[in-house]
């Protein structure tokens, strides 16, 4: 008697369906994670307390009245000439602070780009003033950056 | 005479170690990815000078529209909507830790007076240690 080979069929475990599985998983976390930033600006704040130590006529003040509109020390200047006209002043005293203002109705981004400008100097002290403070300081030697060095 | 078969084997891709890249990319992803707790969508404004925040910082997210949301850091983030709600939010978290750093999350086209309302209430409860929330600057094109 003949003996029959039987043509066996391997025993395996179907896997291709699994590599959809996991790239539809990858999918789905992608489309519904919502990643955090984790860079910024960082800045120190003074405590609030009455104003002793903030000497506006011995600092820069960066007055913002719009995007790309920029007066400092209350003469009218773009970006560049602000940044090269901090580093100068730095240049005789690095310790010199800078006070940057921002009028009320200014997109925020506009801020961002001075403190940016600010950081990039290492300046030392940057200082956004408060509501309060620009009012005490309006008051005060006829607002600040009234008088320069 | 008699005809040989010549046994065909049939032509397939292998696709079994397909699986094992898509879960090794999950498992990357999972443990790279940092999420955050505050789910509120910015479109945040960029610079190029840049430092890297404390992980567990708490945030105070402002929307496009002025809208609030705060975390703690660590739960989930809540919306807000007034700036008293965030008054009991900061003390709380300050009377907590001290030297907790805060971050402002602000969309880059709000108003600066919507910005300054929420950084006067950090300075008011003597919250130190901030941090405003950006994206990296684009090189101009053509660089």
């Amino acid at each position: 008697m003949a003996i029959h080979v039987r043509n066996r069929i391997p025993a395996e475990i179907p896997t291709a369906s699994m590599a959809d599985i996991a790239f539809l998983l990858i999918i789905f976390f992608m489309l519904t994670s919502v990643y955090s930033s984790n860079f910024g600006l960082q800045y120190g704040l003074p405590k609030n307390e009455p104003l002793t130590e903030v000497q506006p006529l011995e600092s820069i003040h960066v007055h913002i009245l719009g995007p790309g509109q920029y007066t400092v020390d209350r003469r009218p200047a773009t970006l560049p000439q602000i940044a090269g006209y901090i580093d100068m002043k730095l240049k005789q005293n690095p310790k010199k602070p800078v006070i940057v203002q921002t009028d009320p109705d200014v997109p925020y981004y506009a801020t961002i780009e001075v403190l940016d400008v600010c950081k990039q100097l290492r300046v030392e002290s940057v200082s956004i003033p408060t509501s309060s403070e620009i009012a005490m300081w309006n008051n005060f030697a006829g607002g600040i950056g009234g008088v320069t060095q | 005479m008699k005809k040989l078969r010549v046994q065909r084997s049939r032509a397939y891709i292998p696709t079994a170690s397909m699986a094992d890249i898509a879960f090794l990319l999950i498992i990357f992803f999972m443990l790279t990815t940092s999420f955050s707790p505050v789910k509120m969508s910015v479109d945040l404004a960029e610079a190029a000078n840049r430092e890297e925040v404390d992980k567990d910082a708490a945030i105070v997210a402002i929307g496009p529209s002025g809208e609030m949301e705060i975390s703690n850091g660590i739960n989930p983030g809540n919306r807000i909507n007034s700036l008293d709600e965030l008054d009991i939010f900061l003390q709380e978290v300050v009377m907590q830790d001290p030297t907790k750093q805060f971050i402002i999350k602000a969309d880059r086209e709000i108003r600066y007076d919507v910005f300054n309302a929420v950084y006067e209430k950090l300075r008011n409860n003597n919250c130190r240690r901030i941090a405003l929330l950006t994206e990296a600057k684009q090189a101009p094109a053509g660089q």
